[in-house]
């Protein structure tokens, strides 16, 4: 297990945002995104849309970061009904340090799709290599990853007697 | 941490009804002449649950779009708690009032504009959580881990 770089970058909106403080000492799903225009980020963001439903109840946050711009993203986020945050990375500050540029894309020059189950201090709990799309989590799998996250790090996961 | 809402200005210790905030919002530099959407009533007997639909739509719309509007200008968001439960309303401050039509709180309690400098800036609430921890007014807190 290894912990995850504590990215500083704009959200959204365009605020500065630290991952740690995105985490807020929650289990956090990161998901690196190639961005809008790809129709996979599309079917697979509308899949984490649906799970948010979930998340807002369970003391976990979801992350997603892309070279897109904060203004683009903050359009997408609101086509897709999203309800976390989106890291913009439009520099490209952290793509390498994450060995993470997808090399074969030279128009766009983004991320590889992946995805990381993360513990509050951003250790790495699991990752999935999603440049097929069938690498990627599926919503079952992000459960597990979050019930086992939770497990370990919530001392009354079993219930105080 | 609580505030004191009489129906035309916000206190920390003056007449009115007191309800409790997320502590960030008062814990920093606070901003000078801020605006703020106050949406709750003096009167003691204005509160919904914290966890009936409406309160909890409400929280889903400012994460989806209230916050992202309101963009650089934001200072803080608070809900009000009244107890473990009960839940009084909402306050946004804000640089500027220009967002504050479309506060989704303010379908649950009328909103009053004031001026007001007792807001910190807090970053924004990453989302999609809308649970609150142990009681506290949305969106503060958080639980400690081993």
């Amino acid at each position: 297990m290894e912990r995850f770089p504590d990215l500083e970058l704009p959200d959204h909106t365009a605020r500065p945002r630290r991952l740690s403080e995105l985490a807020g000492g929650d289990p956090l799903a990161l998901v690196t995104s190639r961005g809008w225009w790809c129709p996979k980020e599309q079917r697979f963001l509308r899949g984490l849309v649906a799970l948010q439903d979930e998340f807002e109840v369970a003391y976990s946050r979801i992350v997603v970061l892309s070279v897109d711009p904060p203004e683009v993203q903050s359009a997408f986020r609101a086509g897709l009904g999203a309800r976390f945050t989106f890291l913009s990375d439009h520099e490209r500050r952290y793509v390498e340090q994450l060995g993470l540029r997808e090399t074969t894309d030279t128009v766009h020059d983004p991320y590889l799709p992946a995805a990381f189950m993360l513990h509050p201090d951003l250790w790495v709990h699991s990752s999935y290599n999603g440049y097929w799309f069938w690498g990627r989590p599926t919503p079952q799998e992000i459960r597990e990853d979050m019930r086992a996250i939770t497990r370990a790090i919530r001392p009354d996961w079993d219930p105080p007697r | 941490m609580s505030i004191r809402w009489d129906g035309e200005s916000l206190t920390r210790n003056g007449a009115g009804r007191r309800f409790r905030i997320d502590l960030r919002c008062t814990a920093g530099e606070p901003v000078d002449d801020a605006w703020a959407h106050v949406c709750a009533l003096p009167d003691p007997a204005a509160a919904l649950r914290y966890d009936e639909p409406e309160v909890q739509q409400a929280r889903r719309d400012a994460l989806a779009w209230f916050i992202p509007l309101l963009g650089d200008e934001l200072v803080c968001l608070t809900t009000l708690a009244l107890d473990a439960s009960l839940f009084g309303g909402a306050i946004t401050v804000a640089r500027s009032p220009r967002a504050f039509a479309d506060d989704p709180f303010a379908r649950l309690f009328p909103g009053t504009v004031v001026r007001t400098s007792l807001f910190s800036i807090v970053p924004p609430p990453p989302g999609p959580a809308i649970e609150r921890y142990s009681g506290l007014a949305w969106p503060g807190g958080q639980f400690h881990n081993r």
